[in-house]
Protein backbone atom coordinates (compact mmCIF):
# COMPACT_ATOMS: atom_id res chain seq x y z
CA UNK A 1 0.00 0.00 0.00
CA UNK A 2 1.25 3.58 -1.14
CA UNK A 3 2.28 5.68 1.53
CA UNK A 4 -0.68 8.23 2.86
CA UNK A 5 -1.05 11.55 1.31
CA UNK A 6 -2.52 13.07 4.45
CA UNK A 7 -2.57 11.76 7.95
CA UNK A 8 -4.66 13.58 10.64
CA UNK A 9 -3.35 12.74 14.32
CA UNK A 10 -5.08 13.43 17.49
CA UNK A 11 -7.58 16.05 15.85
CA UNK A 12 -9.28 17.99 18.31
CA UNK A 13 -11.94 20.87 17.93
CA UNK A 14 -13.40 22.92 21.09
CA UNK A 15 -15.64 25.30 20.45
CA UNK A 16 -15.68 27.13 24.01
CA UNK A 17 -16.60 23.82 26.73
CA UNK A 18 -18.32 22.33 23.78
CA UNK A 19 -16.23 19.40 22.25
CA UNK A 20 -17.14 19.04 18.92
CA UNK A 21 -14.63 16.63 17.81
CA UNK A 22 -11.67 14.57 19.48
CA UNK A 23 -8.69 12.40 18.85
CA UNK A 24 -9.27 11.78 15.45
CA UNK A 25 -6.85 9.60 13.95
CA UNK A 26 -7.55 9.48 9.66
CA UNK A 27 -5.35 8.65 6.75
CA UNK A 28 -6.46 9.45 3.24
CA UNK A 29 -4.72 8.02 0.66
CA UNK A 30 -4.59 9.50 -2.98
CA UNK A 31 -6.65 7.77 -6.11
CA UNK A 32 -9.46 6.78 -2.93
CA UNK A 33 -12.54 7.68 -2.17
CA UNK A 34 -12.93 7.88 1.61
CA UNK A 35 -16.44 8.67 2.89
CA UNK A 36 -17.42 10.45 6.22
CA UNK A 37 -20.94 9.13 7.69
CA UNK A 38 -22.44 10.06 10.55
CA UNK A 39 -25.31 11.98 12.24
CA UNK A 40 -25.56 15.68 12.66
CA UNK A 41 -23.83 16.73 14.74
CA UNK A 42 -21.52 14.20 14.93
CA UNK A 43 -18.26 15.97 13.82
CA UNK A 44 -17.83 14.96 10.20
CA UNK A 45 -17.72 19.00 8.93
CA UNK A 46 -16.32 20.03 11.71
CA UNK A 47 -13.22 17.99 10.42
CA UNK A 48 -13.56 18.83 6.50
CA UNK A 49 -13.53 21.99 7.30
CA UNK A 50 -10.51 21.26 9.83
CA UNK A 51 -9.08 19.45 6.30
CA UNK A 52 -10.17 23.16 4.08
CA UNK A 53 -8.47 25.23 6.62
CA UNK A 54 -11.50 26.89 7.40
CA UNK A 55 -10.98 26.39 11.48
CA UNK A 56 -7.73 25.60 12.78
CA UNK A 57 -7.67 22.22 15.10
CA UNK A 58 -7.60 22.92 18.58
CA UNK A 59 -5.35 19.84 18.77
CA UNK A 60 -3.26 17.53 16.66
CA UNK A 61 -1.70 18.11 13.87
CA UNK A 62 -1.98 17.26 10.13
CA UNK A 63 0.74 15.61 8.14
CA UNK A 64 0.91 16.01 4.25
CA UNK A 65 3.07 13.31 2.63
CA UNK A 66 5.57 13.47 5.81
CA UNK A 67 5.57 17.17 5.98
CA UNK A 68 3.50 18.58 9.21
CA UNK A 69 0.95 21.43 7.90
CA UNK A 70 -0.80 23.97 9.60
CA UNK A 71 -3.56 26.49 7.93
CA UNK A 72 -4.78 29.90 8.68
CA UNK A 73 -6.91 30.20 5.96
CA UNK A 74 -8.58 28.12 3.08
CA UNK A 75 -6.07 29.92 0.92
CA UNK A 76 -3.14 27.83 2.50
CA UNK A 77 -4.94 24.13 2.09
CA UNK A 78 -5.72 25.21 -1.21
CA UNK A 79 -1.88 26.31 -1.60
CA UNK A 80 -0.63 22.58 -0.04
CA UNK A 81 -3.40 21.10 -2.84
CA UNK A 82 -6.72 20.33 -0.90
CA UNK A 83 -10.25 21.58 -2.83
CA UNK A 84 -13.03 21.83 -1.20
CA UNK A 85 -16.55 21.69 -2.69
CA UNK A 86 -18.53 23.80 -0.89
CA UNK A 87 -22.39 22.68 -1.23
CA UNK A 88 -23.31 26.10 -2.47
CA UNK A 89 -20.41 24.91 -4.53
CA UNK A 90 -19.22 29.10 -5.01
CA UNK A 91 -20.08 29.62 -8.92
CA UNK A 92 -20.80 33.28 -10.22
CA UNK A 93 -24.04 32.23 -12.41
CA UNK A 94 -23.85 35.20 -14.31
CA UNK A 95 -20.03 34.22 -16.08
CA UNK A 96 -19.53 31.65 -18.19
CA UNK A 97 -18.22 27.95 -17.11
CA UNK A 98 -14.77 28.57 -18.71
CA UNK A 99 -14.62 32.22 -16.07
CA UNK A 100 -15.68 30.00 -13.45
CA UNK A 101 -13.22 27.55 -13.48
CA UNK A 102 -10.21 30.17 -14.25
CA UNK A 103 -12.09 32.65 -11.84
CA UNK A 104 -9.38 34.45 -9.04
CA UNK A 105 -6.55 32.77 -11.14
CA UNK A 106 -7.47 33.62 -14.78
CA UNK A 107 -4.88 33.01 -17.62
CA UNK A 108 -3.42 36.49 -18.83
CA UNK A 109 -0.89 38.67 -21.00
CA UNK A 110 -0.19 41.41 -18.93
CA UNK A 111 -0.23 45.24 -21.25
CA UNK A 112 0.80 47.98 -19.81
CA UNK A 113 0.23 46.10 -16.37
CA UNK A 114 -3.44 45.68 -17.68
CA UNK A 115 -4.21 41.77 -17.11
CA UNK A 116 -6.13 40.90 -20.49
CA UNK A 117 -7.51 37.58 -20.28
CA UNK A 118 -6.37 34.92 -22.71
CA UNK A 119 -10.10 33.59 -23.74
CA UNK A 120 -9.01 30.97 -26.47
CA UNK A 121 -6.10 29.37 -24.00
CA UNK A 122 -8.65 28.92 -21.11
CA UNK A 123 -11.75 28.08 -23.19
CA UNK A 124 -9.54 25.23 -24.26
CA UNK A 125 -8.53 23.84 -21.07
CA UNK A 126 -11.99 23.84 -20.01
CA UNK A 127 -13.19 21.79 -22.95
CA UNK A 128 -10.06 19.02 -22.32
CA UNK A 129 -11.08 19.16 -18.59
CA UNK A 130 -14.96 18.85 -19.65
CA UNK A 131 -13.91 16.00 -21.93
CA UNK A 132 -11.77 14.20 -19.72
CA UNK A 133 -14.15 14.13 -16.92
CA UNK A 134 -17.13 13.07 -19.70
CA UNK A 135 -19.59 15.70 -18.39
CA UNK A 136 -21.42 16.30 -21.42
CA UNK A 137 -21.53 19.88 -21.41
CA UNK A 138 -20.44 21.17 -24.99
CA UNK A 139 -20.16 24.85 -24.72
CA UNK A 140 -17.53 26.57 -22.01
CA UNK A 141 -18.54 29.49 -23.24
CA UNK A 142 -21.92 28.59 -21.69
CA UNK A 143 -23.19 30.84 -18.45
CA UNK A 144 -23.68 28.61 -15.28
CA UNK A 145 -27.05 29.93 -14.33
CA UNK A 146 -27.95 27.97 -17.68
CA UNK A 147 -26.69 24.53 -16.01
CA UNK A 148 -28.30 22.11 -14.39
CA UNK A 149 -27.60 20.31 -10.66
CA UNK A 150 -25.18 17.64 -11.74
CA UNK A 151 -23.55 20.19 -14.01
CA UNK A 152 -22.65 23.11 -12.11
CA UNK A 153 -20.98 20.01 -10.03
CA UNK A 154 -19.25 19.31 -12.66
CA UNK A 155 -17.95 22.78 -13.14
CA UNK A 156 -16.76 23.04 -9.65
CA UNK A 157 -14.93 19.76 -9.92
CA UNK A 158 -13.18 21.41 -12.86
CA UNK A 159 -12.01 23.87 -10.88
CA UNK A 160 -10.60 21.95 -8.71
CA UNK A 161 -8.63 20.03 -10.87
CA UNK A 162 -7.83 22.90 -12.55
CA UNK A 163 -5.90 24.14 -8.94
CA UNK A 164 -3.87 20.71 -9.37
CA UNK A 165 -5.84 19.87 -6.44
CA UNK A 166 -4.70 16.29 -4.80
CA UNK A 167 -7.32 16.12 -2.59
CA UNK A 168 -10.73 17.05 -2.91
CA UNK A 169 -13.29 17.26 -0.53
CA UNK A 170 -17.06 17.24 -1.34
CA UNK A 171 -19.50 17.99 1.07
CA UNK A 172 -23.05 16.14 0.45
CA UNK A 173 -22.48 16.79 -3.36
CA UNK A 174 -25.99 15.19 -4.11
CA UNK A 175 -28.37 16.14 -1.68
CA UNK A 176 -30.00 19.10 -4.00
CA UNK A 177 -29.98 16.57 -7.09
CA UNK A 178 -32.42 14.09 -9.27
CA UNK A 179 -31.34 10.40 -9.86
CA UNK A 180 -29.93 10.51 -13.49
CA UNK A 181 -27.84 13.58 -12.25
CA UNK A 182 -26.55 11.86 -8.93
CA UNK A 183 -25.44 9.04 -11.04
CA UNK A 184 -23.07 11.40 -13.27
CA UNK A 185 -21.56 12.94 -10.10
CA UNK A 186 -20.51 9.59 -8.79
CA UNK A 187 -19.64 8.79 -11.63
CA UNK A 188 -17.22 11.88 -11.28
CA UNK A 189 -16.29 11.11 -8.17
CA UNK A 190 -14.64 7.72 -9.27
CA UNK A 191 -13.16 9.41 -12.03
CA UNK A 192 -11.42 11.90 -9.80
CA UNK A 193 -9.97 9.06 -8.18
CA UNK A 194 -9.03 7.17 -10.82
CA UNK A 195 -6.63 10.61 -11.82
CA UNK A 196 -5.04 9.72 -9.10
CA UNK A 197 -6.76 12.01 -6.75
CA UNK A 198 -7.57 11.31 -2.97
CA UNK A 199 -11.41 12.02 -2.46
CA UNK A 200 -13.35 13.03 0.97
CA UNK A 201 -17.13 13.12 0.45
CA UNK A 202 -19.73 13.42 2.95
CA UNK A 203 -23.03 12.33 2.40
CA UNK A 204 -26.37 10.83 4.76
CA UNK A 205 -26.96 8.02 1.48
CA UNK A 206 -25.66 4.75 2.60
CA UNK A 207 -26.58 3.10 -0.56
CA UNK A 208 -25.05 6.04 -2.66
CA UNK A 209 -21.69 5.71 -0.59
CA UNK A 210 -21.80 2.13 -1.02
CA UNK A 211 -21.84 2.72 -4.70
CA UNK A 212 -18.60 4.87 -4.68
CA UNK A 213 -16.63 4.89 -1.52
CA UNK A 214 -13.74 2.79 -1.34
CA UNK A 215 -13.35 2.98 2.57
CA UNK A 216 -16.43 4.31 5.13
CA UNK A 217 -15.07 6.16 8.29
CA UNK A 218 -17.98 6.79 10.68
CA UNK A 219 -18.28 9.69 13.03
CA UNK A 220 -20.56 9.82 16.40
CA UNK A 221 -20.72 12.10 19.28
CA UNK A 222 -17.33 14.46 18.05
CA UNK A 223 -15.39 10.59 18.03
CA UNK A 224 -14.19 8.27 14.83
CA UNK A 225 -15.93 5.29 15.77
CA UNK A 226 -14.99 3.29 12.63
CA UNK A 227 -13.45 2.45 9.99
CA UNK A 228 -14.60 -0.19 7.32
CA UNK A 229 -13.12 -0.75 3.83
CA UNK A 230 -16.76 -1.09 1.71
CA UNK A 231 -16.28 -4.04 0.85
CA UNK A 232 -15.84 -5.98 3.93
CA UNK A 233 -18.78 -4.15 5.15
CA UNK A 234 -22.77 -3.58 4.12
CA UNK A 235 -25.78 -1.60 4.99
CA UNK A 236 -26.93 -2.96 7.89
CA UNK A 237 -23.46 -2.79 10.05
CA UNK A 238 -22.65 0.75 8.96
CA UNK A 239 -26.32 2.15 9.97
CA UNK A 240 -25.66 0.45 13.41
CA UNK A 241 -22.51 2.15 14.02
CA UNK A 242 -23.91 5.46 12.65
CA UNK A 243 -27.04 5.24 15.29
CA UNK A 244 -24.70 3.71 17.84
CA UNK A 245 -26.05 0.01 18.43
CA UNK A 246 -23.41 -1.97 16.96
CA UNK A 247 -21.70 -3.36 19.70
CA UNK A 248 -18.20 -1.77 19.48
CA UNK A 249 -19.76 1.48 19.16
CA UNK A 250 -21.25 0.64 22.59
CA UNK A 251 -17.98 -1.08 23.94
CA UNK A 252 -16.16 2.42 23.20
CA UNK A 253 -18.70 4.72 24.35
CA UNK A 254 -18.87 3.13 27.57
CA UNK A 255 -14.92 3.00 28.09
CA UNK A 256 -14.97 7.19 27.60
CA UNK B 1 -20.78 39.83 -27.53
CA UNK B 2 -19.49 36.28 -27.06
CA UNK B 3 -22.75 34.77 -25.80
CA UNK B 4 -26.61 34.38 -25.87
CA UNK B 5 -26.37 36.77 -22.13
CA UNK B 6 -23.66 39.16 -23.75
CA UNK B 7 -26.20 39.42 -26.77
CA UNK B 8 -29.50 39.63 -24.94
CA UNK B 9 -28.92 41.86 -21.97
CA UNK B 10 -26.99 45.23 -23.65
CA UNK B 11 -28.70 44.77 -27.08
CA UNK B 12 -32.19 44.99 -25.57
CA UNK B 13 -30.64 47.54 -23.34
CA UNK B 14 -29.64 49.27 -26.15
CA UNK B 15 -32.69 48.94 -28.78
CA UNK B 16 -35.11 50.40 -26.08
CA UNK B 17 -33.04 53.30 -25.31
CA UNK B 18 -32.38 54.30 -29.06
CA UNK B 19 -36.52 54.00 -29.22
CA UNK B 20 -37.18 56.24 -26.41
CA UNK B 21 -34.38 58.41 -27.24
CA UNK B 22 -36.48 58.58 -31.26
CA UNK B 23 -39.75 59.48 -29.22
CA UNK B 24 -37.88 62.04 -27.37
CA UNK B 25 -36.37 63.54 -31.12
CA UNK B 26 -39.70 63.48 -32.76
CA UNK B 27 -41.82 64.61 -29.82
CA UNK B 28 -39.49 67.35 -29.83
CA UNK B 29 -39.65 68.19 -33.70
CA UNK B 30 -43.37 68.35 -33.14
CA UNK B 31 -43.49 70.64 -30.91
CA UNK B 32 -40.43 72.86 -31.63
CA UNK B 33 -39.19 72.19 -34.57
CA UNK B 34 -36.75 75.11 -34.59
CA UNK B 35 -34.11 73.27 -31.77
CA UNK B 36 -32.67 71.42 -34.25
CA UNK B 37 -29.24 72.65 -35.52
CA UNK B 38 -26.19 71.99 -34.56
CA UNK B 39 -25.57 73.88 -31.41
CA UNK B 40 -28.23 71.95 -29.61
CA UNK B 41 -25.91 68.68 -29.94
CA UNK B 42 -22.91 71.10 -28.83
CA UNK B 43 -25.02 71.71 -25.85
CA UNK B 44 -26.64 68.45 -25.16
CA UNK B 45 -23.11 66.89 -25.75
CA UNK B 46 -21.48 69.25 -23.49
CA UNK B 47 -24.00 69.15 -20.83
CA UNK B 48 -23.47 65.01 -21.48
CA UNK B 49 -19.76 65.40 -20.81
CA UNK B 50 -20.22 65.87 -16.93
CA UNK B 51 -23.08 63.21 -16.41
CA UNK B 52 -21.63 60.92 -18.27
CA UNK B 53 -18.01 60.98 -15.95
CA UNK B 54 -19.93 61.01 -12.84
CA UNK B 55 -22.36 58.16 -14.01
CA UNK B 56 -19.74 55.80 -15.50
CA UNK B 57 -18.42 56.11 -11.28
CA UNK B 58 -21.71 55.85 -10.17
CA UNK B 59 -22.33 52.60 -13.07
CA UNK B 60 -19.20 50.71 -11.70
CA UNK B 61 -20.23 50.59 -8.00
CA UNK B 62 -23.39 49.84 -8.42
CA UNK B 63 -21.84 46.87 -10.38
CA UNK B 64 -19.59 45.90 -8.33
CA UNK B 65 -22.37 45.10 -5.63
CA UNK B 66 -22.38 44.43 -1.77
CA UNK B 67 -25.49 47.10 -2.65
CA UNK B 68 -22.91 49.62 -3.40
CA UNK B 69 -24.08 53.25 -4.83
CA UNK B 70 -22.56 56.73 -4.79
CA UNK B 71 -24.84 59.38 -3.64
CA UNK B 72 -21.99 62.00 -2.96
CA UNK B 73 -20.95 61.93 -6.49
CA UNK B 74 -22.81 65.85 -6.87
CA UNK B 75 -21.17 66.90 -3.72
CA UNK B 76 -18.02 65.33 -5.10
CA UNK B 77 -18.14 67.58 -8.09
CA UNK B 78 -18.83 70.42 -6.38
CA UNK B 79 -16.30 70.36 -3.38
CA UNK B 80 -13.18 69.23 -6.28
CA UNK B 81 -14.23 71.94 -8.40
CA UNK B 82 -14.29 74.51 -5.79
CA UNK B 83 -10.66 73.27 -4.09
CA UNK B 84 -9.10 73.18 -7.29
CA UNK B 85 -9.74 77.37 -7.45
CA UNK B 86 -9.27 77.72 -4.18
CA UNK B 87 -6.01 76.18 -4.42
CA UNK B 88 -5.12 78.21 -7.68
CA UNK B 89 -6.46 81.15 -5.54
CA UNK B 90 -4.03 80.78 -2.86
CA UNK B 91 -1.14 80.40 -4.74
CA UNK B 92 -0.70 77.16 -6.89
CA UNK B 93 0.39 76.88 -10.07
CA UNK B 94 -2.17 77.15 -12.71
CA UNK B 95 -1.30 74.01 -14.22
CA UNK B 96 -1.71 71.47 -11.62
CA UNK B 97 -5.28 72.53 -11.77
CA UNK B 98 -6.21 69.43 -13.67
CA UNK B 99 -4.54 67.49 -11.25
CA UNK B 100 -5.51 69.00 -8.05
CA UNK B 101 -9.44 68.20 -9.13
CA UNK B 102 -9.45 64.78 -10.18
CA UNK B 103 -7.07 64.43 -6.98
CA UNK B 104 -9.27 65.99 -4.66
CA UNK B 105 -12.29 63.43 -6.02
CA UNK B 106 -10.18 60.65 -5.96
CA UNK B 107 -9.60 61.53 -2.05
CA UNK B 108 -13.45 62.26 -1.45
CA UNK B 109 -14.35 59.13 -3.08
CA UNK B 110 -11.45 57.03 -1.41
CA UNK B 111 -13.38 58.35 1.67
CA UNK B 112 -16.53 57.23 0.58
CA UNK B 113 -14.98 53.76 0.15
CA UNK B 114 -13.01 53.62 3.81
CA UNK B 115 -16.20 54.68 5.53
CA UNK B 116 -17.67 51.42 3.37
CA UNK B 117 -15.19 48.73 3.53
CA UNK B 118 -13.17 50.08 6.85
CA UNK B 119 -16.15 50.58 9.23
CA UNK B 120 -19.12 48.62 7.12
CA UNK B 121 -21.34 51.18 6.91
CA UNK B 122 -24.32 50.89 4.98
CA UNK B 123 -23.41 52.42 1.57
CA UNK B 124 -26.49 53.82 0.76
CA UNK B 125 -26.35 55.82 4.13
CA UNK B 126 -22.58 56.47 4.44
CA UNK B 127 -22.65 58.28 0.79
CA UNK B 128 -25.57 60.19 1.90
CA UNK B 129 -24.06 61.54 4.97
CA UNK B 130 -20.74 61.85 2.67
CA UNK B 131 -22.71 63.56 0.54
CA UNK B 132 -24.61 66.89 2.83
CA UNK B 133 -20.70 66.98 3.96
CA UNK B 134 -19.17 67.58 1.08
CA UNK B 135 -21.66 69.54 -0.82
CA UNK B 136 -22.22 71.42 2.86
CA UNK B 137 -18.41 72.02 3.11
CA UNK B 138 -18.75 73.70 -0.65
CA UNK B 139 -21.33 76.05 -0.03
CA UNK B 140 -19.82 77.12 3.23
CA UNK B 141 -15.71 77.33 2.48
CA UNK B 142 -17.14 79.86 -0.31
CA UNK B 143 -19.90 81.38 1.05
CA UNK B 144 -21.95 80.31 -1.90
CA UNK B 145 -20.08 82.58 -4.50
CA UNK B 146 -18.66 81.57 -7.33
CA UNK B 147 -15.09 81.61 -7.98
CA UNK B 148 -13.44 82.75 -10.91
CA UNK B 149 -10.07 82.83 -12.15
CA UNK B 150 -10.00 79.66 -14.46
CA UNK B 151 -7.07 79.90 -16.87
CA UNK B 152 -7.56 80.68 -20.58
CA UNK B 153 -5.64 77.81 -21.81
CA UNK B 154 -8.57 75.39 -20.15
CA UNK B 155 -11.34 77.48 -21.02
CA UNK B 156 -9.46 77.15 -24.41
CA UNK B 157 -10.08 73.71 -24.38
CA UNK B 158 -13.30 73.45 -22.42
CA UNK B 159 -15.05 75.41 -24.82
CA UNK B 160 -13.44 73.94 -27.75
CA UNK B 161 -16.18 72.85 -30.33
CA UNK B 162 -14.01 69.75 -33.14
CA UNK B 163 -17.21 69.05 -36.12
CA UNK B 164 -19.82 70.21 -33.40
CA UNK B 165 -18.70 68.03 -30.70
CA UNK B 166 -17.24 69.49 -27.64
CA UNK B 167 -13.74 69.29 -27.22
CA UNK B 168 -14.07 67.64 -23.66
CA UNK B 169 -16.51 65.24 -24.67
CA UNK B 170 -14.19 64.16 -27.38
CA UNK B 171 -10.96 63.99 -25.80
CA UNK B 172 -12.50 62.76 -21.98
CA UNK B 173 -16.00 60.86 -22.09
CA UNK B 174 -15.32 59.10 -25.16
CA UNK B 175 -11.61 57.46 -23.73
CA UNK B 176 -12.99 56.91 -20.92
CA UNK B 177 -16.21 54.96 -21.58
CA UNK B 178 -13.99 53.04 -23.96
CA UNK B 179 -11.28 52.31 -21.86
CA UNK B 180 -13.64 50.92 -18.87
CA UNK B 181 -16.01 48.94 -21.35
CA UNK B 182 -12.54 47.46 -23.00
CA UNK B 183 -11.63 46.56 -18.97
CA UNK B 184 -14.60 44.83 -18.01
CA UNK B 185 -15.00 43.06 -21.13
CA UNK B 186 -11.80 41.34 -21.46
CA UNK B 187 -9.48 41.91 -18.02
CA UNK B 188 -9.58 39.76 -15.61
CA UNK B 189 -10.59 42.58 -13.61
CA UNK B 190 -13.80 43.01 -15.67
CA UNK B 191 -14.51 39.68 -14.43
CA UNK B 192 -13.99 40.36 -10.66
CA UNK B 193 -16.23 43.10 -11.05
CA UNK B 194 -18.86 40.98 -12.51
CA UNK B 195 -18.12 37.92 -9.81
CA UNK B 196 -18.26 40.09 -6.66
CA UNK B 197 -21.53 41.91 -8.10
CA UNK B 198 -23.43 38.68 -8.34
CA UNK B 199 -22.18 36.40 -5.81
CA UNK B 200 -19.67 38.06 -3.50
CA UNK B 201 -19.41 35.07 -1.13
CA UNK B 202 -18.28 33.36 -3.67
CA UNK B 203 -16.18 35.39 -5.04
CA UNK B 204 -14.33 35.93 -1.70
CA UNK B 205 -14.10 32.09 -1.78
CA UNK B 206 -12.52 31.82 -4.50
CA UNK B 207 -10.03 34.61 -3.50
CA UNK B 208 -10.94 37.90 -5.02
CA UNK B 209 -9.81 40.67 -3.60
CA UNK B 210 -13.41 41.47 -3.02
CA UNK B 211 -12.14 44.83 -0.20
CA UNK B 212 -9.40 45.98 -2.54
CA UNK B 213 -11.77 45.95 -5.83
CA UNK B 214 -14.51 48.01 -4.11
CA UNK B 215 -12.30 50.66 -2.06
CA UNK B 216 -10.39 51.40 -5.65
CA UNK B 217 -13.66 51.78 -7.81
CA UNK B 218 -15.11 54.16 -4.80
CA UNK B 219 -12.06 56.25 -5.19
CA UNK B 220 -12.18 55.91 -8.83
CA UNK B 221 -15.72 57.42 -8.59
CA UNK B 222 -14.62 60.15 -6.57
CA UNK B 223 -11.90 60.49 -9.46
CA UNK B 224 -14.66 60.23 -12.31
CA UNK B 225 -16.18 63.20 -10.45
CA UNK B 226 -13.18 65.39 -10.08
CA UNK B 227 -12.91 65.02 -13.84
CA UNK B 228 -16.49 66.01 -14.09
CA UNK B 229 -15.46 69.49 -11.54
CA UNK B 230 -12.94 69.92 -13.98
CA UNK B 231 -15.15 69.96 -17.00
CA UNK B 232 -17.15 72.41 -15.37
CA UNK B 233 -14.89 74.54 -14.48
CA UNK B 234 -13.21 74.78 -18.23
CA UNK B 235 -16.61 75.20 -19.55
CA UNK B 236 -18.08 77.89 -17.46
CA UNK B 237 -15.36 79.47 -16.34
CA UNK B 238 -15.83 79.67 -12.64
CA UNK B 239 -16.08 76.93 -10.05
CA UNK B 240 -19.95 77.20 -8.44
CA UNK B 241 -20.55 75.39 -5.08
CA UNK B 242 -23.64 74.23 -6.21
CA UNK B 243 -22.72 72.85 -9.97
CA UNK B 244 -22.85 69.26 -8.68
CA UNK B 245 -26.55 69.77 -7.69
CA UNK B 246 -28.94 67.23 -8.68
CA UNK B 247 -26.21 64.70 -10.60
CA UNK B 248 -26.77 61.41 -7.68
CA UNK B 249 -30.14 61.24 -9.09
CA UNK B 250 -29.22 61.90 -12.90
CA UNK B 251 -26.78 59.65 -12.79
CA UNK B 252 -28.34 56.99 -10.69
CA UNK B 253 -30.93 57.27 -13.23
CA UNK B 254 -28.59 57.04 -16.11
CA UNK B 255 -27.01 53.53 -14.70
CA UNK B 256 -30.16 52.02 -14.02
CA UNK B 257 -31.78 53.18 -17.52
CA UNK B 258 -28.61 51.89 -19.33
CA UNK B 259 -29.03 48.55 -17.72
CA UNK B 260 -26.91 48.08 -14.86
CA UNK B 261 -28.65 46.06 -12.41
CA UNK B 262 -29.19 48.19 -8.87
CA UNK B 263 -27.75 44.04 -7.28
CA UNK B 264 -24.94 44.25 -9.26
CA UNK B 265 -23.32 41.47 -11.05
CA UNK B 266 -25.20 42.66 -14.57
CA UNK B 267 -25.08 45.47 -16.96
CA UNK B 268 -22.41 47.18 -18.97
CA UNK B 269 -21.21 50.94 -19.39
CA UNK B 270 -22.27 51.23 -23.05
CA UNK B 271 -26.07 51.18 -21.99
CA UNK B 272 -24.82 54.02 -19.27
CA UNK B 273 -23.20 55.88 -22.28
CA UNK B 274 -26.46 56.00 -24.02
CA UNK B 275 -28.80 56.61 -21.18
CA UNK B 276 -26.68 59.44 -20.55
CA UNK B 277 -27.10 60.62 -24.20
CA UNK B 278 -31.16 60.11 -23.55
CA UNK B 279 -31.57 62.14 -20.28
CA UNK B 280 -29.63 64.99 -21.80
CA UNK B 281 -31.39 64.90 -24.28
CA UNK B 282 -34.89 64.61 -22.59
CA UNK B 283 -33.62 67.59 -20.31
CA UNK B 284 -32.63 70.31 -22.89
CA UNK B 285 -35.89 69.58 -24.75
CA UNK B 286 -38.12 70.24 -21.78
CA UNK B 287 -35.87 73.36 -20.89
CA UNK B 288 -36.68 74.42 -24.96
CA UNK B 289 -40.46 73.92 -24.24
CA UNK B 290 -39.88 76.34 -21.37
CA UNK B 291 -40.61 73.73 -18.54
CA UNK B 292 -39.98 74.74 -15.33
CA UNK B 293 -36.08 72.98 -14.14
CA UNK B 294 -38.83 72.22 -10.75
CA UNK B 295 -40.70 69.90 -12.64
CA UNK B 296 -37.36 68.64 -14.89
CA UNK B 297 -35.56 66.90 -11.59
CA UNK B 298 -39.36 65.44 -10.87
CA UNK B 299 -39.35 63.92 -14.59
CA UNK B 300 -36.05 62.38 -14.07
CA UNK B 301 -36.69 61.03 -10.56
CA UNK B 302 -39.90 59.75 -11.95
CA UNK B 303 -38.24 57.90 -14.35
CA UNK B 304 -35.94 56.61 -12.14
CA UNK B 305 -38.41 54.99 -9.94
CA UNK B 306 -40.09 53.58 -13.85
CA UNK B 307 -36.80 52.03 -14.30
CA UNK B 308 -36.30 50.12 -11.32
CA UNK B 309 -40.15 48.78 -11.58
CA UNK B 310 -39.69 47.63 -14.96
CA UNK B 311 -36.37 45.90 -14.01
CA UNK B 312 -38.45 44.10 -10.97
CA UNK B 313 -41.24 43.39 -13.36
CA UNK B 314 -39.23 41.71 -16.42
CA UNK B 315 -36.97 39.81 -13.82
CA UNK B 316 -40.32 38.40 -12.35
CA UNK B 317 -41.38 37.77 -15.82
CA UNK B 318 -38.65 35.73 -16.72
CA UNK B 319 -38.44 33.32 -13.83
Amino acid sequence: MTAPFLVARNIGKRFGALTALANVDLEIRSGEVLALLGDNGAGKSTFIKILAGAHPPSDGELVIEGNPVSFHSPKDAAASGIATIFQELALSENLSIAENVFLGRELKRSIFGIPFLKRQEMRQRVDGLLKELDAHISDPEAPVGSLSGGQRQAVAICRALNLNARLVIMDEPTAALAVAETRKVLALTRRLAARGCAVVLISHNISEVFEVADRIVVFRRGRKVAERLAAETDHEEVVSLITGAHPDVRALEKTN
Amino acid sequence: MKTLRNLQGPALTLTLLCGLWLIVILGLLVLKPSVYNLGTVTTILQFSTILALVGLGQGLVILAGGSGIDLSVGGTVSLSAIVGMLGVKLGLPPVLLPVVCILAGAMLGALNGWLVNGLALLPFIATLGTFFVYSGTALAITGGAAQAGVPSWLLLWGRGVAMGIPVPFLTLAIPCFALAGLLLLSTAWGRWIYAMGFNERSARLVGIPVDRVRFILYSLSGALAGAAGLVSLAWLGSGRPNIGQNLELESLTAAMLGGIAITGGRGGVGGVFAAVLLLVTLKTGLLQLNINTVWQVGIVGGLLVFVLLADRLSQRWRS
